[in-house]
């Protein structure tokens, strides 16, 4: 009973602590809103772009840690990865430039994607078989600790490969305005980034709903060994999962490319806030790694582009991680998480 | 013999041992299933009855002995292969995808089939069984109280269109009527033709509705029979039956 009692007291000095919190930042938005609200919507807008762009790499850790309960840390450099790959496929192979016609732009583009696509799901599904598939019954910090091995590596085979410069393309897609309404634009290079995010998304939620195998892929991830006595080849659907997985961080690896310098590190920090957007939102849970997405892309959009008392980029590490901690102490399940034996 | 009912081998385990890590969990296991039958296995908490079904549906191979599956060596095949084969279960405990609606659920039972075109008769048959889970239909199955996701398990392997069914446990944690329901789809399921090899800790239940029985005993076979013989038995009623 005591006990009890003092859970609730300490439960309701979290809510206000955390419920003072939100209105503090309510509060700041809502007076940077008015007092420029143009800029406001803009910088708004930028980050649901970025977010979008965070939400395909946090579904690749949140479909991977969803069937094997494993946080793939190699997940942001196969992302970094592929993009430097898809720089050598863009600029050398297809030898693409900036004055090109649109026509030619749109479809090497859109080989690009498929290309690259194609190559990182066989590429992730390969690191699945080679690192973690031999550790599948060990205790699971076995294969942890092997996903940090493999983010080395793969880092590594990009810094061989692409050394220490930055990657770049030419701006295919020029930021000029696809619509401005009183000081509130929008530029095409970043809705080319939602046009290729948005599908990708919808196309993932129609094959994980819809679909024999990526109904499979939820039975995995819900009992794995039911799944077996179901008939459902279990490696074969983990191995199709880290594909999908793959695949994703191809397309943004590509879209990120279009946007924004990278090199073979590029990864490490994209995929820590990839992963802090899949907790968010609920690790595991797939809206929830969107969500998650979104809010931290908006997070950051708001820190580094408003004007009145915003800590600035210098600060949004710390924001971004010391969010992950706080929902790892006062909700481990995330937003939309369910609480699961684990607490995770 | 059982009059009336042929007597070829569905299933047959020859010697079989499995292991878990070092303790040797079965120590010997031969039964058959032929055509036709509901064969039960019952016996107390760990006396090996739940791993002789590991062993046979592929999740623990048998280090030692064989099984076969109307014939065909099945002792190291992988699970989903088994399936494929042929033999579906309702596992213990149920294990249904909590967070897949009933539908959904009947639809993995039916993974391996590649006629697409017959799904939809054989759910209907499985909501004709169970009427209880058409209301369900649309519900994520982890909502369910335990006799309706009884149902749905049963449902479920059901879907596999089986030539053998596992039924391990089906009567655990269900009030009586529910029992008494379960064990009335069984013996309906076996009358349409599907051979059954059924798991219980309800002994008289089960060699009520069975035609042949085991006893398992600390991973071996201890007895076995017809199973009116067996209810007989003066040492089954002793130890599994509670009559003195």
């Amino acid at each position: 009973m005591a006990s009890a009692l003092e859970r609730l007291r300490r439960s309701s000095a979290v809510d206000l602590t955390g419920l003072g919190l939100v209105a503090l930042v309510l509060f700041w938005l809502a007076v940077n809103f008015v007092k420029a609200p143009a800029e406001f919507i803009n910088v708004g807008l930028i980050g649901l772009t970025n977010g979008a762009i965070y939400g395909i790499v946090a579904l690749g850790y949140t479909i991977v840690y969803g069937i094997l309960q494993l946080i793939n840390f190699a997940h942001g450099d196969v992302f970094a990865l592929s993009g430097l790959v898809a720089s050598t496929v863009i600029v050398s192979v297809l030898g693409l430039d900036a004055d090109a016609s649109v026509p030619v732009i749109v479809g090497g583009m859109l080989l690009t994607l498929v290309v690259i696509m194609t190559m990182f799901s066989f590429v992730n599904a390969t690191i699945e078989r080679v690192a973690y598939k031999p550790l599948r019954h060990a205790p699971r910090l076995a294969p942890l600790i092997t996903a940090i091995g493999v983010s080395f590596i793969v880092q590594n085979v990009g810094l061989a490969i692409y050394g220490v410069n930055f990657r770049s393309v030419p701006a295919f897609i020029p930021p000029t305005n696809v619509f401005e309404i009183g000081g509130v634009s929008y530029t095409w290079d970043k809705l080319a980034a939602l046009m290729v995010v948005v599908p990708l998304l919808g196309l993932l939620t129609w094959f994980v709903r819809q679909t024999r195998q990526g109904k499979a892929m939820r039975a995995v991830s819900q009992d794995r060994e039911a799944s077996a006595m179901m008939g459902i080849d279990v490696n074969r659907t983990i191995s199709i999962t880290f594909a999908i997985a793959g695949s994703l961080a191809g397309a943004a690896g590509i879209v990120f490319l279009l946007q924004f310098n990278m090199r073979y590190d590029t990864g490490f920090e994209l995929g820590l806030i990839a992963f802090t957007a899949a907790v968010l939102g609920g690790i595991g849970n797939l809206p929830g790694a969107v969500l998650g997405a979104i809010l931290i892309g908006l997070i950051q959009a708001f820190n580094e582009g408003l004007t009145w008392f915003a800590p600035g980029s210098d600060w949004t590490r710390t924001i971004v991680f010391g969010i992950l901690i706080l929902i790892l102490v006062f909700r481990p399940e995330g937003l939309l998480g369910e609480r699961t034996p684990e607490g995770a | 013999m059982n009059a009336g009912l042929p007597t070829e081998n569905i299933l047959e385990l020859d010697d079989v041992h499995v292991f878990y890590g070092a303790i040797h969990a079965l120590k010997g296991v031969s039964l058959t299933v032929r055509e036709g039958e509901i064969v039960t296995l019952i016996g107390a908490n760990g006396a090996g009855k739940s791993t002789t079904l590991r062993a046979i549906n592929g999740l623990n191979h048998a280090r030692r002995g064989s099984i076969r599956f109307q014939g065909n060596d099945i002792t190291t095949a992988t699970p989903h292969t088994i399936v494929k084969g042929g033999i579906a279960q309702s596992p213990e405990g149920r294990r249904l995808f909590p967070r897949m609606t009933v539908i959904e659920n009947l639809e993995m039972g039916a993974f391996q089939r590649t006629d697409r075109e017959n799904f939809q008769a054989d759910m209907d048959r499985v909501f004709e069984l169970f009427p209880r889970l058409y209301e369900r239909r649309t519900q994520n199955a982890g909502t369910m109280s335990g006799g309706e996701q009884q149902m749905c398990a049963i449902g479920r392997a059901l879907m596999a269109r089986p030539k053998l069914l596992l039924l391990d446990e089906p009567s655990m944690g269900l009030a009586p009527i529910f029992v008494e329901k379960i064990f009335e789809i069984v013996r309906e399921i076996n009358a349409q033709g599907t051979p059954v090899l059924l798991v219980e800790q309800n002994a008289l239940m089960a060699l009520d509705a069975a035609h042949r029985g085991y006893v398992m005993e600390t991973g071996r076979i201890a007895l076995e029979g017809e199973a009116a013989e067996l209810k007989t038995n003066e040492a089954v009623q002793k130890a599994y039956l509670g009559l003195e």
